[in-house]
């Protein structure tokens, strides 16, 4: 007769109490890991770190970086870089974030479902994922954006739409996988209902291999949403967005390099940010 | 025979979802708050003429009849006429394709060289190979319009080295017969036409290439070092072989599948990065051309290039998995 084995998960990493110890990886993935929230904190103190208003021209215009009063220059209309920088950081960082939301939701529910169903439910819903996964996922943004007309709301909605299926697919995998363990099945006899089984018992195992997914997707969302933005598909004219605000500065640069430079450093500092602090959750949540 | 059975069930899938591209750009078009006879007719058109072009247009008809009467139009290359141009949308894409082809072939190949570059360096513990591994994480995360927007401060501003926007700088270049400047100056005995679209290609090309070739190069990485330490591995050097015999001779060949399953994907991500630095390096390619499409909000444009995009890269992972299945039995299990 077959005895199950008592499956004793180890503690996982992040619930193990914190040392100071600079030596320590682990010390430093917190740090890394912590990059999340500081971001989330410099993005919403955006107005307060900002010398200027980013909307209204504040001084003369074309200032180069120290020049007159602006730390990073001035635009073609007079308008503080910095300050605009930093309100499309944050504009960009919260975008990041909704849509990784968005995706986490929509994938995590539809990856619970097929997993926990089976049968052609599973089937169904799989094939809709895998066929959104066969396309490029940028390039269908871009129609969808299109379809609905630009603004700010609507590309997230669109990267949303399009992000989803990855996260389903990951899910998806967890909860099967986890749908074979004895706990489940106990969980069954004992007579735990079809949802209960999910949340509580298909769910909470689901969820370290998403969240790690998540934190590395963080970059790449930052680059594709700086990206959509670029080609015009962001918000509006007057409002600070770092794609837009170098694309539309682009017949400045072999003159003023700063106005179309600054903010794509922005980018790139908001992902490399992203990147360091997903590697460092994933380091945390799952020490390979 | 599970060969022919393996391609033809990759070929079913493909078709069906392209359809389903088509399905959903169909969809879009019909949720779009932009009313496609407005659009054609402007605002100052009559009650009549409005009635008449929409039965012109086949919108008065039922919704399933205007899907069939649009895959029907699909499949004889008719994506309906731009807004913007008031050219069909075909005739529209078939100037501007050559140039982003172009371009995104360049971009691929500079990202396998740097990605196989990166993972054999790597692999072989190359000294400088660290500082190179760096070099190429960062331009992967560096959004690719500042990658060209640096190269051309550089290569061009700087030094002086590379042109800054366009396909060629040689007025007389030859219009034919494949559109692609690198080979149809070859063809026509223009060496310097190839040599100039080189150089035009190179910049643009290669801020597409660095996130691919990091993407596809831990990826061959990965499964490089993973091979290593298999058993014939041990058989081979047991046997005497050098490194470098074990690796180019047993281990790539092994190894090589995974990475060309990721390039196929990272084929989308190109797209997206052809679409973005066509507009820093003046590229008149398909991302101009959306470009000029997304304020006017031109949908039968956009719905082209999205069409076109989509089917692309349909097509060319359901031609990298059938190549892979060529190369390696197990796969078609």
């Amino acid at each position: 007769m077959a005895v199950a084995e008592p499956f004793v998960a180890p503690r996982p990493a992040w619930r193990r109490p914190v040392s100071l110890d600079l030596r320590a990886p682990r010390t430093w993935s917190i740090i890394g890991a912590s990059l999340f929230a500081v971001m989330t904190l410099i993005a919403l103190a955006a107005p307060l770190l900002s010398p200027h208003d980013p909307l209204v021209p504040v001084g003369i215009p074309l200032a180069g970086p120290g020049h007159g009063g602006f730390l990073l220059g001035s635009d073609s209309i007079g308008r503080d870089v910095l300050s605009r920088c930093l309100y499309g950081m944050r504009a960009s960082w919260f975008a990041a974030l909704v849509v990784i939301a968005g995706g986490f939701l929509i994938g995590g529910l539809v990856g619970l479902v097929a997993g926990s169903s089976g049968g052609w439910i599973d089937n169904l819903l799989m094939r809709i994922t895998d066929g959104f996964l066969a396309l490029p996922a940028p390039v269908l943004a871009i129609a969808v954006v299109a379809s609905l007309g630009p603004s700010f709301t609507h590309t997230l909605i669109a990267v949303s739409v399009v992000w989803w299926p990855f996260y389903a697919r990951i899910v998806r995998g967890e909860i099967s996988k986890l749908a074979a363990r004895p706990h489940v099945e106990a969980a069954r006899l004992a007579g735990a209902g079809r949802v209960r089984i999910a949340v509580r018992h298909l769910l909470p195992g689901a969820l370290p291999a998403a969240v790690v997914t998540a934190s590395l997707d963080v970059g790449n969302l930052v680059l594709a949403l700086a990206g959509l933005s670029f080609l015009g598909l962001g918000q509006s004219a007057p409002a600070p967005e770092l794609g837009a605000d170098s694309a539309r500065n682009l017949s400045l640069l072999l003159q003023q390099w700063w106005v179309p430079v600054v903010p794509g450093i922005a980018v790139a500092v908001l992902a490399v940010i992203a990147n360091v602090a997903g590697d460092s959750v994933r380091n945390l949540i799952d020490p390979a | 025979m599970t060969q022919v059975r393996f391609v033809g069930q990759r070929f079913a899938a493909m078709v069906i979802i392209v359809l389903a591209l088509a399905a959903a750009v169909f969809a879009l078009q019909k949720m779009s708050p932009l009313d496609p006879v407005h659009a054609r007719l402007g605002g100052q058109a009559s009650q009549g003429a409005i009635a008449a072009e929409r039965h012109a247009l086949g919108l008065d008809k039922p919704i399933v009849t205007q899907f069939g009467h649009y895959l029907a139009g699909l499949v004889h290359g008719d994506l309906g006429d731009s807004y913007r141009t008031r050219r069909p949308v075909t005739t529209d894409l078939l100037a501007y394709v050559p140039a982003t082809a172009e371009l995104a072939a360049s971009g691929l190949i500079i990202a396998l060289v740097l990605a196989i570059a990166f993972a054999f360096a790597s692999t072989l513990r190359v000294p400088g190979a660290a500082l190179f591994r760096l070099g190429l994480m960062l331009g992967a995360s560096v959004p690719t319009f500042l990658l060209g927007v640096f190269g051309i401060l550089l290569f061009y501003q700087h030094f002086g080295w590379l042109p800054a926007s366009g396909r060629t700088s040689i007025g007389n270049a030859p219009t034919g017969p494949t559109h692609l400047l690198t080979l149809d100056g070859l063809l026509h005995g223009r060496p310097d036409v190839t040599w100039d679209a080189i150089k035009h290609l190179l910049m643009p090309a290669t801020a597409i290439a660095l996130g691919p070739a990091v993407a596809i190069g831990r990826v061959l990485r990965s499964s490089l070092e993973g091979e290593l330490g298999s058993d014939y591995v041990r058989t081979a050097r047991a046997k005497g072989r050098s490194e470098r015999q074990i690796l180019l001779g047993h281990v790539v060949r092994n190894a090589i599948g995974a990475a060309v399953s990721m390039t196929g994907l990272q084929v989308g991500l190109m797209f997206a990065g052809v679409l973005v630095v066509e507009q820093v390096f003046g590229w008149p390619g398909l991302g101009l051309y959306i470009a000029e499409s997304i304020p006017v909000a031109d949908f039968p444009a956009i719905a082209g290039v999205t069409l076109l995009l989509g089917s692309a890269y349909v097509v060319i992972n359901a031609a990298v998995d059938v190549i892979q299945a060529a190369a390696d039995p197990r796969i078609r299990v």
